[in-house]
């Protein structure tokens, strides 16, 4: 089966800059695929590119087999998009803003449109103000509406939950379980890690406007070292060989270990040790974000 | 067929304060107009306005014949305000698909399936239909005040006329207004397409005043669009302005398939 999306050696520059260069990355049918980036890395060309509106300088992306360039109208279709920025038409009510972009995009799931303005607290009288008169908040909540609103096979969400308030964070991650559990692909470009942690079941790391990591969240639990403190009753005896390598510090009383893969022979090799207490750190997709862009960094350099 | 009527409406809906404007205050001109064209040939002024107006300054109003009642009746279709103002209104209505691009809202309508031609058509269709019907509502105004203001037994500009000079009128600010469409199919500064264009209006303008005085510029007077609006001879009858009307809308057709080619191309 062909890939949701597909970006082969995909490039876009915009005269000297480069916006993203030779991008290859897949999105599988029914996968939430978390897009991550520093600011200017290429996130925004890369679903600008996907919804046809900068054209490639090289490459090409598709979307379930068809070229987003030659099949534009066809692909935008199976898309429901919510932009970073939001834009708006301030003198609208946001009704009429639902209303004329539901015109556009053909088809509305009306009952699916009323349960996400039930889940998303937006009331008749929030309906009826006009746009430019809304929080941030509130304008990102009507964002998301029409983005979901059709229903879309694939979704292609930038920035999502920016500026919504705890309440509505969890709503949106509801929705988008859900979505998933009803085979909607979802792209999703987020700077927070702990959502897409959370969301996502691949990520791709984009930098400098090429990919520098593509990989799932269950590889990259099993691949990033875990940091472990171990705390003895009294004095800490000899490391043992197994747990040499791991061990990065060592008290008087303690042991720092990083540890890399399944729990299961550390704590064997602790076994019989007077051990007092251990402590886990739990998997943070955000560490693993930030070493590889700094190895770029440094690569870079 | 739902989607482009959802386009058309909503660009009408945002320049609904600029096409009342243009409408009320073309209209009220056209009032105006005729009733200052009563009050002088009640007084008898022509004739003497006549002689103290330099000849340079008469023919940049249209010729001496606007200064009778006939003449004046007619100038609120060659006013410079009048042509201007219309000629504004059509570049700014036409110059939307920049505006989006400007203000990110292109991302949220051509993220849809949407063709792209259709931005073209929406804006090239709303300039020039709120334009004919300005121009409309002028002759309406023109012509109710005519019949309600004009004194008894003076020669009137016939309606074939008047609806002559309204069409000229008409498609010479469609010209400006598909210039301004060419223009938007590549710019993202909207406020740049109104000031370059209203710059490029005031030059061709003034080309052509100039024509009309110094034989040397009358070389490149028909590359002027006034050139091609000669208002008050079609109002006295004196020119059948087909052919202008058949130039302009050459040039503009020209313009409109240069802007589908720019946009159709174009990073949005």
């Amino acid at each position: 089966m062909s890939a949701a999306i597909l970006a082969e050696s995909l490039t876009k520059y915009y005269g000297a800059v480069v916006g993203v260069e030779h991008l290859n990355l897949s999105v599988a049918r029914g996968e939430v695929y978390g897009f991550l980036g520093p600011n200017g890395a290429g996130k925004t060309t890369t679903i600008r590119l996907l919804l046809d509106l900068v054209r490639p300088t090289r490459g090409r992306i598709l979307v379930n087999g068809r070229d987003c360039r030659t099949s534009s109208r066809a692909v935008r279709e199976q898309i429901g998009y919510l932009p970073s920025e939001m834009p708006l038409y301030p003198e609208m009510s946001g009704a009429a803003y639902l209303k004329f972009l539901g015109a556009l995009q053909q088809r509305v799931d009306d009952g699916w449109l009323r349960r996400l303005l039930g889940r998303f607290d937006v009331s008749d009288v929030d309906l009826e103000r006009r746009l430019g008169d809304l929080s941030h908040g509130m304008r990102r909540k009507f964002g998301i509406l029409q983005a979901l609103m059709g229903r879309a096979p694939i979704l292609v969400l930038d920035e999502p939950t920016s500026g919504l308030d705890p309440l509505m964070i969890e709503a949106f991650a509801e929705t988008v379980l859900e979505l998933k559990a009803a085979g909607t692909t979802i792209f999703l470009s987020s700077h927070v890690l702990s959502e897409v942690e959370r969301l996502c079941d691949r990520v791709g790391i984009i930098k400098r406007g090429t990919l520098a990591r593509q990989t799932s969240i269950a590889e990259l639990r099993a691949e990033m070292p875990r940091r472990v403190r171990v705390a003895f009753a009294g004095a800490a005896p000899a490391i043992p060989p197994s747990l040499r390598a791991g061990v990065k510090q060592a008290g008087t009383d303690y042991w720092k270990l990083e540890w890399q893969g399944a729990l299961g022979p550390m704590l064997d090799a602790l076994h019989g040790l007077q051990v007092a207490d251990i402590e886990i750190d739990p998997f943070r997709l955000e560490e693993y974000v930030l070493d590889v862009y700094s190895r770029e960094e440094r690569a870079a350099r | 067929m739902r989607m482009f009527t959802a386009l058309v409406g909503r660009s009408l809906a945002r320049h609904r304060a600029l096409i009342a404007g243009l409408t009320v205050v073309l209209s009220v001109m056209q009032i105006l107009v005729v009733l200052a064209a009563r009050n002088l040939q009640q007084d008898r002024m022509f004739a003497q306005i006549a002689a103290l107006i330099p000849p340079f300054v008469q023919e940049a109003l249209g010729g001496s014949m606007v200064l009778s009642f006939g003449g004046l009746v007619a100038f609120g279709f060659f006013h410079p305000v009048v042509m201007i103002a219309l000629a504004v209104g059509a570049i700014y209505m036409a110059s939307e698909p920049a505006g989006e691009v400007e203000h990110g809202l292109v991302d949220l309508i051509a993220a849809r399936p949407v063709p792209r031609a259709w931005f073209i058509t929406r804006s090239g269709l709303v300039s020039a239909l709120t334009t004919t019907f300005v121009v409309a509502m002028m002759l309406a105004a023109n012509r109710a005040a005519t019949a309600w203001l004009a004194p008894a037994g003076l020669p009137l500009p016939g309606f074939s006329r008047m609806l002559r000079l309204a069409l000229n009128l008409l498609v010479l600010s469609w010209t400006f207004g598909a210039a301004s469409l060419a223009f938007a199919a590549h710019a993202r500064r909207r406020l740049l397409i109104v000031g370059s264009l209203g710059l490029a209006y005031v030059f061709l303008f003034l080309l052509h005043f100039t024509a009309g005085l110094w034989a040397p510029a009358r070389a490149f007077d028909r590359l002027s669009p006034f050139h091609y609006y000669a208002g008050l001879p079609i109002a006295l009858g004196m020119k059948d302005p087909r052919a202008d009307v058949l130039i302009l809308l050459g040039t503009s057709a020209v313009l409109t398939v240069c802007a589908y080619i720019m946009y159709a191309r174009r990073d949005l």
